[in-house]
């Protein structure tokens, strides 16, 4: 059923915001889908509305008009705490920034996302996560005694802890050395193989589009392709 | 299990621990704010307290105490020994001590003299508490005299004094203390030793205050009419509520001034979580991204208020214990008695405001960090 209707499916998604008297439209009649086990990538220059694409997919953001589902379940209608839950469940990100917090060791940002969830097994699967991604000798380090790329691995982890549906990543790549990138792009076109989740990576990273399965660009809020 | 693994068990209060780590300074400088607050209105409190111990310590020995003597329209000169056997049956459960006054001078052979009231008793321990010698129940033959007059005079127990012609042996030296009672300058003789008939006064001896109240106002009722005062009835009783009355206020007033430094504690760590959450703008919203509940993220920084008032609490409390200890040891001479519940219950008070206090300044930023759209905490 999930390959039918697309493990997350925007359908004439439309993102208005209003900036004083002036209406900027970031999103115009969007429609998406991705796949489990696909790699979609959503290129365009910055101000093309890629970012609203990724916070409307990401339930971080709701649609003006137009609907958002989540395998069957229309999310659209959704309240903030029930938008919660499905990111808890279902979605997980990895930012440019990596966003991890400094004062939490690798195993423990793994964990954070499940930390309010009476989970057993927490620990072991954040440290079998870590292992995974290269870094069982880096288990109890800080972020600031980590690299970049360790960090962004890190992120990844993060991004799997709840068994997600989708992982979402903001320019993965943004941030580091293209050879580390490369790495880290390994790693993210591996997860929708090995841990078959859609992987949606919004950037203007031409490296990115080699690794992808499907590739679209936004040009000014249309989907061009 | 130690206390971290207790702490481990509720993500949020791990979390705000952690986070309260990460600028130690500025955690200690709002700890500090709580601090002071807390120890400004434990020891203020405390003070009040030993001045209220202090007053009743002074006061106690009068007023649990009836003084009965002659009214205004009384027939007689004086309490009659019938009356003061009606007195007796009316008031069950307390000493009842008629007593005779005079003055008179004593004289050494040095030629030293001291000018005393002399007071005829015969259930004299009811009423003195003696540094040396005895305070007989019935007192039928010796003298007791405060021990300071005996001291100027260079008297001591077993020396005789002379009154009325009559020489009586010392037994007794009756403590002279600093408060309102009787004692200081004070020769106590057998009943007998002054003229016979009526009495100057009975003092009636209660357990407490409330029951001195009791026993005048019955007596009052008992022997007189609105317009034939027979027996004229004091008790010291109001003289205590007056002072309580004041030392009340007062203590009002002190808690009132430490209460302004905790309120202003606690703007202060309003102001530190504030700037503390807008720091962690970002963070907060990465948390509610990957999916942590707006309650929760409430719950983690409202842990965080909670810990500065904790520390700030548990460390002022402390101090405040020191402080009582000095005060008590100077305003009560038994620094102890810091640890009776009138005093130590400022502490647990201060203790308490702290931590309500600081979980009351936490909810707005706590609530403002909550309820922040991810979308814009992410932009930061």
């Amino acid at each position: 059923m999930g390959s039918q209707v697309g493990v997350v499916r925007l359908a004439g998604v439309t993102k208005r915001y209003q900036n004083g008297d002036e209406t900027i439209e970031a999103l115009a009649d969007v429609d998406f889908r991705a796949e489990r086990g696909e790699m979609v990538t959503v290129i365009g220059p910055s101000g093309s509305g890629k970012s609203t694409m990724l916070n409307v997919i990401g339930l971080l953001d709701t649609p003006t008009t137009g609907t958002v589902r989540i395998q069957t379940r229309d999310v659209t209608a959704f309240t903030e705490d029930e938008l919660t839950e499905e990111r808890r469940s279902v979605i997980g990100f990895v930012f440019q920034e990596f966003h991890l917090l400094p004062m939490l060791t690798a195993v423990e940002n793994v964990e954070l996302p499940s930390m309010w969830e009476p989970t057993v097994d927490r620990r072991d699967r954040a440290v079998d996560l870590l292992r995974r991604v290269g870094l069982g000798d880096r288990l109890d380090h800080t972020p600031d005694e980590l690299s970049g790329g360790q960090r962004q691995r890190v992120a990844i982890a993060r991004a799997l802890i709840n068994e997600p549906d989708i992982v979402l990543a903001d320019e993965p790549t943004g941030n580091l050395d293209r050879e580390t990138g490369e790495t880290i792009l390994e790693e993210l076109t591996a997860l929708q193989t090995n841990e078959n989740v859609a992987v949606v990576a919004v950037t203007h990273d031409e490296q990115l589009v080699e690794y992808a399965d499907r590739v679209v660009e936004l040009v000014d809020g249309r989907v061009t392709t | 299990m130690s206390v971290l693994d207790l702490l481990w068990r509720f993500p949020s209060v791990q979390m705000a621990w952690r986070n309260l780590g990460r600028n130690r300074i500025r955690t200690g400088l709002a700890t500090l704010g709580i601090v002071i607050g807390v120890v400004a209105i434990a020891s203020l409190g405390m003070t009040g307290a030993a001045l209220q111990q202090q007053a009743d310590s002074n006061l106690g020995s009068l007023t649990n105490e009836v003084s009965v003597s002659a009214g205004a329209d009384s027939a007689t000169d004086g309490v009659t020994e019938s009356q003061v056997d009606d007195i007796e049956n009316v008031v069950v459960a307390a000493a009842i001590v008629p007593q005779r006054s005079d003055s008179t001078t004593l004289s050494t052979r040095r030629g030293e003299s001291r000018r005393v009231t002399v007071t005829g008793v015969t259930n004299a321990g009811a009423l003195y508490e003696t540094s040396a010698g005895d305070t007989p129940d019935r007192l039928r033959t010796g003298a007791l005299l405060s021990d300071d007059t005996a001291a100027d005079l260079g008297l001591e127990l077993g020396d005789p004094v002379e009154y009325d012609g009559q020489l009586y042996r010392i037994v007794g030296l009756i403590e002279s203390d600093s408060g309102f009672g009787p004692g200081g300058n004070e020769l106590v003789l057998p009943s007998s030793a002054l003229s016979d008939g009526a009495y100057d006064s009975v003092t009636i001896v209660a357990e407490d205050g409330q029951t001195a109240t009791a026993i005048a106002d019955r007596l009052d009722a008992e022997f007189n009419e609105p317009d034939d005062e027979a027996l004229s009835v004091t008790s010291f009783a109001s003289a205590q509520a007056n002072v309580d009355s004041f030392l009340n206020t007062l203590n009002l007033a002190l808690l009132g001034i430490g209460s302004i430094s905790l309120v202003v504690a606690s703007v202060a760590i309003l102001n530190v979580m504030l700037m503390s959450t807008i720091e962690r703008r970002g963070e907060i919203g990465v948390l509610r991204a990957v999916g942590i509940r707006r309650g929760e993220v409430l719950r983690m920084i409202l842990a965080e208020a909670a810990f500065l008032g904790l520390l700030g609490g548990i460390v002022g409390a402390a101090l405040s214990v020191g402080t009582g200890l000095v005060v008590f040891q100077l305003l009560a001479g038994d620094r102890l008695a810091v640890f009776g519940w009138p005093s130590i219950r400022y502490v647990v008070g201060g203790f308490g405001f702290a931590v309500v206090a600081s979980v009351l300044s936490g909810l707005y930023p706590a609530w403002k960090a909550a309820n922040d759209p991810p979308v814009e905490a992410l932009r930061g």
